[in-house]
């Protein structure tokens, strides 16, 4: 079970990270994705994490203060890790102050915070 | 020899007269009844196809209904078009998609209901502006595919110059990595249309011409099942995620490659 919670964990953690991603990189390049509409039904990362987050106890109220520590330190690290890629092989126009933000608003709307 | 007549109600039978003084029909003959094609009060407005080879008499009519109703609504867009599954072959289809060209914002929330309510079918609109089509159509492949095959409602020429702009491309493929950590998670239509945008990006990268079946065949090849079958849901999941992997990570890192030598370039 505790197995079972942890795989959740990491899976939600996967996707929120890859939305946090996508939202950076979209305003980075944000006067072009207007035209972006053919891809708005595709299934998104953060539908999927809130569909993991439910599966994740306590479903109903926060998570406990050590694990939304962890599950933000490890949703940052992969992040930047994503983004760090991008910025050595010349991307420009990246906000990395987003990524503290972006990850607490995406565990705030998960209801992990 | 033909006759042209009308059924008429009988006590027992309902019957067609035929006049007596007539060359041919014969008593005694055995002849074929049929259903002369009932007159249009309005004849339906010409539309244009593209791509599409046939397409069922009952989708056409819903296509010219749908557009009588957005007429009724609508009457400054340059021009409509009709895309996505609706168009292939059978009823396999999930919504109809509408691309609606017009100069200024509209809200297509009462279209969109008036639709459903009079076809039973949900409608997918996007409304853009002439220029937001020419950039979408020159920046991103899968714009592309959609008007490969579509029927307009207006003649319209295709021109489009290839522009592959790196960024965008990434951001694009970046919603396509959902697949390989939610596999299981995924029904077989999610997973189709993620496999779909990941290998639309991959060909436009390689420069290839976008259109429906060429995409379709190059699904095929790429990971080797057919479309149905990822839309049934019916895949190894081992075989399927390696063959995506390989591809995901080549576009990835031709991506990468292409935002490197863009930046050295600035």
């Amino acid at each position: 079970m505790v197995q079972n919670r942890n795989k959740l964990i990491n899976l939600f953690i996967g996707n929120v990270s890859n939305a946090v991603v996508h939202e950076i990189l979209e305003r980075a390049v944000s006067k072009e994705v207007m035209a972006d509409r053919y891809r708005k039904e595709l299934v998104t990362s953060l539908e999927i994490a809130k569909n993991y987050r439910e599966k994740i106890n306590p479903i109903n109220r926060s998570l406990p203060d050590k694990d939304v520590a962890y599950i933000k330190e490890k949703i940052i690290a992969r992040v930047k890790a994503e983004i760090m890629t991008r910025i050595s092989k010349g991307y420009k126009n990246i906000d990395l102050n987003l990524i503290d933000s972006l990850t607490d608003k995406a565990l705030r709307d998960s209801k992990i915070k | 020899m033909q006759i042209i007549s009308k059924v008429s109600r009988g006590s027992r039978m309902d019957q067609i007269y035929i006049p007596k003084n007539r060359a041919g029909f014969a008593i005694g003959n055995y002849v074929v009844i049929k259903q002369l094609e009932e007159r249009q009060e309005n004849p339906a407005e010409k539309l244009y196809f593209y791509g599409v080879k046939e397409l069922e008499p009952v989708k056409l009519k819903i296509i010219h209904q749908v557009l009588e109703l957005i007429n009724k609504s609508i009457s400054n867009y340059e021009n409509i078009f009709i895309t996505g599954s609706f168009l292939e072959k059978g009823f396999n289809f999930n919504d109809i998609d509408f691309l609606i060209i017009i100069k200024n914002k509209i809200n297509h929330e009462l279209i969109r209901r008036d639709i459903e309510k009079e076809t039973g079918i949900n409608a997918h609109i996007i409304t853009l502006s002439s220029k937001e089509l020419s950039r979408g159509l020159e920046t991103d492949p899968l714009y592309q595919m959609m008007l490969s095959r579509c029927i307009a409602k207006k003649r319209f020429i295709l021109k489009i110059k290839n522009k592959i702009d790196y960024k965008i491309l990434d951001l694009h493929l970046l919603k396509s990595k959902t697949l390989i950590n939610n596999f299981d998670m995924l029904s077989g239509k999610e997973k189709y249309d993620l496999a779909r945008n990941l290998i639309v990006i991959y060909l436009y990268l390689k420069r290839n011409k976008i259109n429906t079946d060429f995409v379709n065949k190059k699904i095929k090849e790429a990971l080797g099942l057919s479309i149905q079958e990822i839309k049934d849901n019916i895949i190894d999941k081992k075989e399927f995620l390696k063959r995506y992997k390989l591809i995901y990570n080549k576009s990835f890192a031709t991506i990468l490659k292409g935002i490197e030598h863009g930046s050295k370039q600035e």
